[in-house]
């Protein structure tokens, strides 16, 4: 290599041409003025904080680690990893009550999902919610996820020797929304890909991605979580040749890119093989392998492109998928973020902005007004489903709802 | 994934190429390293001289509202220069005295805006000038973080309580007959300069900014809709990392998010911008293509690279690739059959083309004609 | 008295001009600095900025390194808003001799420098962005000094005792009488005015143009003139001062200073006619790279902001016209003694870091003559902003929870931060966002720094020194300029100056990021803007 070469930087800073592009991207800045933006937060604030940690900004919390500026940035400065990283090297507030809870999604469902009746009950009642507002400061207009009484976890290992019997195998990273939340989504993607020929395998024992523990500044925990789920999926990636397959965005982006760029989780080995369901059921159908859908399907489909997805660059595999579909109407929304961020949202301080940032999107759903919006993603679900009153699936869902039996 | 073209350049060049070929039913697909130039359009289609039906046809389908005439427009630092093809933000005027008395309005606290070199500007063409500023209780609130008080902060916030600074610029206004505004209208709301301008008794003239350029990232963001409307794969924030050429056919494209999952097209169309893009790169050493390879001129004394007078034509900035009469694109001075280089990346290789958004426009509708003679494959 | 009339002048706005002004005006003279162009434009802004601790002169010039080590406990006492007390490394590698070491280490010790040799694992943890080669170390408490800032502190602390400023202003001839000087006449550059100002003593603390000054007295001052080659780096890859523990050479000190970070230098003869025009070329380019990677690896891929030279005001022994007894030494010629002419002093060679030490020994000399018997005592008084150590203190001392702009502007103030006014939110807007420097930090520059130009700003702020080298912040600026001297025909020049002054310093490493950045610029202010 000869000198100057090539120049490189942490997060790709030094590239930062000062354009301000990111700032014209950031839902965030739009709409809270105590956010400094992702150019000062990021690459301005970095040359800053590399004289003296002394010019780290709490306010760096305010950022909902959405991507979109990197996804708008003419230099691939790595804006939000500048930001995120920023915050787990400075930061050294201790995370409330509320937010150890919020991040800690697989612990407390593993705790909920026993008494789920009684859990959803409680969450669901206006008296809590009125009583978590005050006491933990999580906004009274959010619904807590309803916990399922069975996880996904026991439905499919009471299922394993029939998946097992399948000439094509995948593992599957179900997630904790899919284990203690919504099974169905996973029942949905065994439906789907069962039809494809291809059984559906556990983890050894998966955890959270981690991605609530990073952005709630327990980046220690979340490290844990990575480390012992690179080594699960090793396990599965390298040692039985297995793709690994999520339904969430979120933790896909979090598994293939956080682990190794905010937490320093080394995934060189497994990160090829952990892909979006969507991606890997349109890469079977490319090669040859068929799907057979129902007549009488008609539906009217919009798709939101997450933001996570967005990053990820695969919102492309769910829209072939879903036009794939016969029978559907389909509209591409323009991409936006819902304004939820994963628990961002659910922050009594953040309700507000989290509403206004989401508006763009919600309106554009009013206008187009379909029959079901399609995402990747469950808390944007959670957010648009809440805010438009429009039911929200992910596209595995319908791919298996349209499918003939 | 397989398309009859894949685009590379997610800009002006790239989404006049992309709109064109899906509008002839052929399928394409945009691979776009972050956003682009039209970030920081001045509005004004430069070396474009020509009423051009074909493209007032493009942009008005996009929505995006572009009007011809031959004169001059007001640039941010006072000056004029001749103007032609523009977005309707922009006014041209027959000549630079248009009007008597100007009317001068900026927002408290936005620096990014020159009134004082504009009314410098215009008192020398003698047009009487008046500074004022505006403010209102919802930019007030956002000056908290007044630090990055930019145009695209401002511009949304307009677009919801634009009535409120028309009234406030209202009173402003003695007996000019023109007022000057910051470009910062319209930011989603495409309709607000022309209710502005309806509303205000005088002769409005939007005046640019320093970037990001609201009305460019208007029309990026209406093309980019226009586009995925006539069902075009637009890949945002993706990057095209190099190409399986066999033969001088390119056949596909491998992406940094798609990684294994090549990109494969019988056209293909480079449309990756000069050197703040990274069309080009450049080390001490030379200049290059970095996803085909692709030969560019440049000098091999590196000291020639440049003017040392920033005001002087750059020689860096002429650089492009190779090209054929039909912008094929040439490599290690063989012709490429099916990459078609257009926009920014000829640099100053083709000045029969002009330069900026006309040679952006020009350029990407004659590889989409060239595409089309070839035979929808 | 006539209004323009002094009890000393001194000529010349760099580093030793503004500490002589300070120190003569602290003794209760009456003074007038006059300097044909900005503060600190020649060798003083021309350097690395480096707080040497005397390590690097300790072998071969006791003299020097003693000298050094005192003015450095000195500065870092009245001077803190101006310094980073980063600490320094000398370190030894596998090509270098490592027995040159215990020679390096007795000699500093000998001149009262703490030099501690420190394991190899150690600098590496300390410094991580060493070469992790090296077989040896040595810590020295070397730092960073920043001498715009060190000089515009000297300015305004002499205005405050009373001194008055004429800058841009050059002079054109002395006003005689017998065998004394008694004035000099002056041209404003800016204005064209000519203006004539009275003085029983003058100071030529012209640095290497110091030589003109002298024939135009009609004495002769044989100036050397070196010239260095400098680069800096984009960000900050080193916190503490890196240097090569051998005998000095070309490119062999890392500064880190401010946002970024220095390596030089190199050395080479020019004559005299070129000290106005020194240019950085390829060649240097390379050898600073090259060598500068030996220090800090990474500098071999780290983006590179900008290419600079000075000229050091390297000084013959007294009458020896051949140059071949150069010092590095303070000189301090009284030409009453020397030549017969009364009234006119020289003080040069010497070096920033004993800037101090040399306006006491021009002011003890101005005193003399004037039959003036007060001590010195600016080796205890603090520069205005450097009343609190701390930056973090002073920020957080004046504002409640400061923010990212507050807290750069306590850094580069110091105390003086408390000067920005708050109250109303357009002040506290960003115009460099770069380097965070508000509207308020800007406008007090104009208050009290005697800012006339763009350029004259950024020495005093650090607008336009950032990444983006002005292209976003020098219009911003240029309106507030416009404003505040109420001429926008003028500040339309400056724009122009002052971005081909940036581009001067840009191109001779246009490659790369640099050459997007240049080709962005180039964009923005011809296409858009319409400059």
């Amino acid at each position: 290599m000869k000198l100057q070469e090539i120049t490189e930087s942490r997060h790709n800073f030094e590239e930062c041409m000062k354009c301000t592009v990111c700032t014209a991207y950031c839902p965030v800045l739009q709409v809270n003025p105590l956010y400094p933006g992702p150019k000062q937060a990021g690459p301005d604030g970095e040359r800053l904080r590399l004289k003296d940690p002394f010019f780290f900004n709490y306010a760096l919390k305010y950022c909902m680690n959405c991507k979109r500026c990197e996804v708008a940035c003419p230099s691939d400065v790595k804006v939000a990893d500048l930001i995120q990283s920023a915050r787990i090297r400075y930061d050294k507030s201790k995370p409330k009550l509320r937010d150890r809870i919020l991040a800690s999604t697989d612990f407390m469902g593993s705790l909920a999902r026993p008494f789920a009746p009684i859990v959803n009950g409680i969450t669901g009642l206006g008296i809590t919610k009125a009583a978590l507002d005050a006491t933990l400061k999580i906004d009274r207009h959010r619904t807590f996820p309803k916990y399922s009484g069975r996880s996904f976890e026991a439905w499919l290992r009471r299922r394993s020797r029939e998946q097992a019997a399948f000439p094509e195998q995948v593992a599957y990273f179900h997630g904790c929304y899919v284990n203690y939340n919504n099974p169905a989504l996973g029942k949905d993607l065994v439906k789907v890909l069962n039809a494809l020929d291809t059984g559906v395998q556990l983890l050894e024992k998966e955890k959270c991605c981690g991605i609530a523990l990073i952005t709630n500044g327990m980046s220690d925990d979340a490290r844990k979580h990575a480390t012992h789920n690179v080594s699960v999926i090793r396990k599965a990636a390298v040692d039985k040749k297995l793709k690994v397959v999520a339904t969430s965005s979120s933790c896909v982006l979090t598994l293939r890119e956080e682990y190794p760029n905010l937490l320093g989780v080394d995934n060189s080995d497994i990160r090829d093989s952990i892909v979006m369901a969507s991606r890997y059921i349109f890469e079977r159908l490319e090669k040859g392998a068929t799907l057979k859908f129902r007549e009488d399907y008609h539906k009217r489909i919009a798709y939101h492109t997450p933001c996570h997805m967005e990053k990820l660059g695969w919102g492309v595999f769910s829209e072939k998928l879903l036009r794939m579909i016969p029978g559907i109407e389909f509209t591409l929304l323009d991409s936006a973020c819902c304004g939820i961020a994963g628990t961002y949202g659910f922050k009594k301080e953040n309700y507000e902005s989290s509403q206004a940032v989401g508006e763009a999107l919600f309106s554009q759903i009013r206008s187009v007004n379909p029959d079901i919006v399609a995402c990747d993603c469950e808390t944007c679900k959670w957010q648009i489903e809440m805010s438009t009153g429009y039911q929200v699936l992910n596209p595995i869902s319908i791919l298996a709802e349209a499918l003939a039996d | 994934m397989k398309f009859n073209s894949v685009i590379i350049g997610g800009g002006l060049a790239g989404l006049v190429a992309g709109i064109s070929l899906q509008k002839e039913g052929l399928s394409t697909a945009i691979i776009s390293t972050g956003q682009n130039a039209l970030h920081f359009f001045s509005g004004s289609f430069e070396s474009l001289r020509e009423p051009a039906p074909r493209i007032a046809e493009l942009f008005s389908e996009a929505g995006i509202g572009i009007h011809y005439s031959e004169g001059v427009r007001l640039m941010p630092l006072g000056t004029f220069r001749e103007a032609a093809l523009s977005l309707d933000d922009v006014s041209i005027f027959p000549t630079s005295h248009f009007a008597r008395k100007a009317l001068i309005v900026g927002v408290t606290g936005y620096q990014d805006f020159f009134g004082s070199f504009l009314a410098e500007g215009l008192e020398k063409k003698g047009i009487q000038c008046r500074l004022r500023n505006f403010s209102l209780p919802e930019l007030d609130t956002f000056r908290q973080s007044a630090g990055e008080m930019r145009s695209v902060q401002i511009a949304p916030i307009l677009d919801r309580v634009w009535e409120s600074a028309v009234r406030e610029i209202r009173v402003l206004l003695k007996d000019e007959d023109a007022v000057i505004l910051p470009q910062i209208f319209g930011f989603q709301d495409i309709s607000v300069p022309g209710k502005i301008r309806r509303e205000i008794p005088a002769k409005v003239v939007f005046a640019g900014t320093m970037p990001p350029s609201v009305p460019g990232i208007r029309t990026q963001r209406l093309l980019k809709r226009r586009y995925e409307t006539l069902g075009g794969t637009y890949l945002a924030g993706d990057e095209a990392l190099s190409a399986h050429v066999h033969k001088g056919t390119v056949h596909s494209i491998v992406t940094k998010n798609l990684d294994s999952h090549y990109l494969e097209a019988d056209n293909f169309i480079l449309a990756s911008g000069g050197f703040f893009s990274k069309g080009m790169k450049s080390n001490p050493f030379q200049i290059l293509e970095p996803v085909f390879g692709l030969d560019v001129e440049f000098a091999s004394d590196r000291n020639d690279w440049y003017d040392p007078d920033f005001m002087k034509d750059q020689p860096y900035m002429g650089y492009g690739v190779r090209t054929d009469s039909s912008l094929r694109a040439i490599a290690g001075g063989e012709m490429m059959e099916n990459l078609f280089a257009v926009g920014s990346i000829l640099g100053g290789t083709r000045p029969e083309l002009g330069s900026g958004a006309g040679l952006a426009i020009r350029s990407a509708l004659a590889a989409v004609d060239e595409i089309l003679k070839t035979g929808k494959r | 008295m006539n209004a323009n009339e002094y009890d000393v002048i001194i000529i010349g706005g760099g580093i030793t001009g503004a500490g002589t002004q300070r120190d003569c005006a602290m003794r209760g003279l009456r003074t007038l600095l006059i300097e044909r162009s900005d503060i600190a434009t020649g060798a003083t802004g021309r350097n690395h900025g480096l707080l040497h601790s005397g390590a690097r002169y300790a072998v071969n010039d006791a003299e020097s390194a003693e000298e050094c080590i005192k003015e450095n406990m000195i500065l870092k006492r009245i001077a803190s808003h101006c310094i980073d007390e980063t600490d320094g490394l000398f370190i030894t590698l596998p090509e270098d001799d490592l027995s040159y070491q215990q020679v390096f280490v007795d000699s500093c010790r000998k001149a009262g420098i703490g030099a501690e040799i420190i394991d190899p694992d150690l600098a590496r943890r300390l410094e991580p962005s060493v070469n992790p080669d090296l077989i040896g170390a040595v810590r020295v408490p070397d730092g960073s000094v920043d001498p715009f800032r060190l000089c515009a502190a000297n300015m305004l602390d002499a205005k405050l005792h009373g001194g008055q400023v004429r800058l841009h202003s050059e002079v054109t001839g002395f006003i005689r009488e017998g065998d004394a000087i008694c004035g000099v006449r002056t041209r404003n550059r800016i204005s064209g005015e000519c203006e004539e100002f009275r003085a029983p003593v003058i100071v030529n603390a012209c640095g290497i143009w110091g030589q003109h000054i002298a024939e135009l007295a009609g004495v002769k001052v044989g100036m050397f003139p070196a010239k260095g080659a400098l680069l800096i780096f984009a960000h900050r890859v080193n916190n503490m001062v890196i240097n090569r523990c051998r005998k000095p050479s070309n490119a062999d000190i890392l500064v880190p200073g401010d946002t970024v970070c220095v390596i030089g230098t190199t050395s080479t003869r020019i004559p005299f006619e070129e000290c106005d025009h020194v240019a950085v070329t390829p060649d240097e380019v390379t050898l600073l790279i090259t060598e500068g990677a030996k220090l800090a690896p990474s500098l071999s891929s780290t983006r590179i902001l900008r290419a600079y030279a000075g000229v050091r005001p390297l000084v013959s022994a007294d009458n020896d016209p051949s140059g071949r007894n150069i010092s590095r030494g303070i000189v301090c010629l009284d030409h009453e003694t020397r030549d017969g002419l009364k009234g006119f002093i020289t003080i040069t060679g010497g070096k920033l870091m004993t800037y101090r030490l040399m306006a006491e020994m021009a002011t003890d000399a101005v005193c003399r003559k004037l039959n003036v018997d007060k001590p010195c005592r600016t080796a205890e008084t603090p520069l205005p902003g450097s009343e609190e150590r701390s930056y973090e203190a002073v920020a957080r001392k004046i504002w409640e929870k400061p923010s990212m702009a507050q807290k750069a502007a306590a850094a580069r103030m110091g105390t003086s931060a408390s000067r920005i006014r708050t109250g109303d939110r357009s002040d506290e807007a960003l115009i460099c966002e770069c380097e965070e420097v508000s509207v308020g930090e800007i406008n007090d520059a104009i208050d009290r720094l005697e800012v006339s130009s763009l350029t004259d700003l950024r020495r005093r702020t650090r607008v336009g020194m950032g990444t983006c080298q002005g292209e976003f912040c020098a219009c911003r600026a240029a309106g507030l300029l416009a404003k505040a001297h109420g001429c926008v025909e003028r500040e339309r020049g400056d724009l122009v100056d002052f971005m081909r002054e940036r581009w001067k310093g840009n191109f001779p490493i246009g490659w790369g990021d640099t050459m997007r950045e240049a080709e962005y610029t180039q964009w923005v202010y011809k296409h858009v803007l319409g400059l």
